[in-house]
């Protein structure tokens, strides 16, 4: 991999010495050429990972049986030892060269550090609810993230903050739930985001604002506020045009390898969808429909070229317009062979679309590549 | 990030941890020895699933504090907010701890000599209207009991048939800590301080 970067770059010197590109671009693309390298997964990496997880695992279950045998002041010098060599060690692994191994090890002390605090739950009958532990657990991680500028480590940060958002709100263990708490997880969520800079966490960056979008779409559900549904889909249409209209400088910032407007049409989409089900039985729903539908079909207009994955969420987003629209204006009139007959009309709609629009995109490339 | 550096705040990081946990262990120690000693009734709760996981969930006598006994409602008499009930108690002939009065917040004078306070919680939405029977419900950070893996089932059992009893340590900021498990006068299980 590093001989293939070392070669992209050198293709890159040479590109700018005939003037095919000019110095911005050619530190761009260098730049670009070693985000992806950082980000390439090998097999032995994703071994290494899964078999860390798996320790991190162990560690958690052995803490939950609550075994005798070991007298418990064993266990927790266990665990410390445990941190202190993971971190230690896995600095010692990076710093020769194994980043990988060290990342895996991070995540195997962060496991520990979990479970000495579930340990400590468990030896003083600690009956605070699981969400502060995970709160705790979460801050811990992200100190960890700082401290070694790890990316995994902010990666698993932010899973122990939706995992924290998802026990709070839910309220799976208290016979109260407490939506105020819950208001932590945007300040916490911007500080994990501007750690991600720091970690050149992108993965991260994507986790957390895919996480923001579910918690807004759920405070709308939960709270049937139409306003805030609605403030998601401006917002989400707002992040949508400025990222198309200068997607160097919006990636330049958020450095999303610009998949923003992927993002702003997840949360466009989210947010119509509630609309829509708000409005089912009311004359808004119609306006809100065409609303969606345009929508869609902007994204695909704007950003369809740049991106396939965009182009398969537009029209996964249109084809559950369709259903929505058919379930909502003719469920009452038609019977079962009335639903046969439109869920025909409406995958022929969908497929002559995609076709159509699939085609024009590949040409449109095609001729974009030729003069 | 060079490898020395590294090194070192994978180091500082480590200790960092390991500090904090050892301060909330050093710290419920520390009720553990210097606390006042109380022994509270667990109340047989409904019929329902107490085991939950590796704990048993507790219910005790002080559980229900009656609304009369709040020294300090607010005039208004509106729903309780999210807040601090502080309890004072008082042991009874019987050996158990019963409360005397409460406050929403703090105690507006120290505990007497042979009275202890604990500090509860209660959530929001509590009636504290003027009817004689309402009650409202504090949590007091010792509802669960952290039992060995496959001794659970016969304690819920147990339990449900006869009172138990929890000694408890309680600080001086009110904070309760479990020292042991009593069944009648025997005692099941009794915490060392580490």
């Amino acid at each position: 991999m590093a001989r293939y970067s070392a070669r992209v770059k050198s293709d890159i010197e040479r590109w700018v010495e005939a003037g095919l590109v000019d110095a911005g671009t050619a530190r761009r693309l260098a730049l670009d050429v070693e985000a992806n390298e950082r980000g390439s997964l090998s097999f032995g990496t994703v071994l290494a990972m899964m078999a860390a997880l798996l320790f991190g695992a162990a560690i958690l279950i052995f803490v939950a049986a609550n075994w005798e045998a070991f007298p418990r002041l064993g266990r927790v010098v266990g665990l410390f030892v445990l941190i202190l060599g993971g971190y230690v060690g896995g600095a010692a692994m990076k710093a020769r060269g194994h980043g990988f191994v060290g990342e895996a090890l991070w995540i195997v002390a962060v496991a520990a550090f979990g479970g000495a605090i579930a340990l400590i739950g468990q030896m003083y009958h600690l009956a605070g609810s699981e969400a502060s532990a995970l709160a705790t657990w979460g801050a811990g991680t992200a100190l960890a993230a700082l401290a070694l500028r790890s990316g995994p480590l902010i990666v698993a940060a932010v899973g122990i903050a939706d995992a924290w958002l998802l026990m709070t709100t839910m309220g799976a263990f208290r016979r109260f739930t407490s939506i105020e708490t819950a208001q932590l997880f945007v300040p916490a969520l911007l500080v994990l985001f501007g750690l991600s800079f720091w970690t050149r966490s992108q993965p991260a960056r994507h986790l957390i604002i895919l996480s923001l979008i579910f918690y807004v779409a759920a405070l709308a559900v939960d709270g049937d506020t139409l306003g805030l549904s609605a403030a998601l889909a401006v917002a989400s249409a707002g992040a949508f045009a400025i990222a198309v209209l200068a997607p160097q400088a919006v990636d330049g910032i958020v450095q999303l390898g610009g998949r923003l407007p992927l993002h702003a049409l997840v949360g466009f989409l989210t947010a119509m969808a509630i609309i829509q089900f708000e409005l089912a039985d009311t004359g808004g729903f119609a306006l809100a429909a065409a609303v969606a539908l345009a929508g869609i079909a902007a994204a695909i207009v704007f950003a369809g070229r740049e991106s396939r994955g965009l182009r398969w969420l537009a029209y996964i987003g249109f084809a559950f317009e369709l259903c929505l629209i058919y379930a909502v204006t003719m469920e009452t009139m038609l019977g079962t062979a009335g639903f046969f007959l439109a869920a025909a009309v409406t995958l022929s709609i969908l497929a002559f679309i995609i076709v159509r629009v699939e085609r024009r995109m590949k040409a449109s490339a095609a001729g974009g590549a030729a003069p | 990030m060079t490898g020395k550096r590294l090194i070192v705040s994978a180091l500082v990081l480590a200790l960092v941890q390991i500090a904090f946990l050892s301060w909330i262990i050093a710290g419920r120690a520390a009720i553990l020895r210097n606390g006042t000693e109380v022994l509270l009734k667990v109340e047989p709760v409904d019929p329902r699933d107490l085991l939950r996981g590796d704990y048993v969930y507790l219910s005790y006598e002080i559980s229900r504090i009656p609304v009369k006994l709040i020294a300090n409602i607010p005039a208004d008499r509106a729903m309780s907010r999210d807040k601090t009930l502080t309890v004072r108690l008082m042991q009874d002939a019987d050996g158990y701890w019963r409360p005397l009065a409460a406050w929403l917040g703090k105690a507006p004078a120290p505990a007497g000599a042979g009275e202890v306070d604990i500090a509860g919680h209660i959530f929001r939405g509590w009636n504290l209207g003027a009817d004689p029977e309402a009650t409202v419900s504090p949590d007091y950070g010792i509802e669960r009991f952290y039992l060995p893996e496959g001794e659970g089932r016969q304690i819920e059992k147990d339990m449900r048939v006869r009172p138990f009893g929890i000694r408890a340590a309680i600080a001086k900021d009110g904070t309760a800590q479990i020292k042991a498990l009593v069944d009648g006068d025997k005692t099941l299980f009794e915490e060392p301080l580490y």
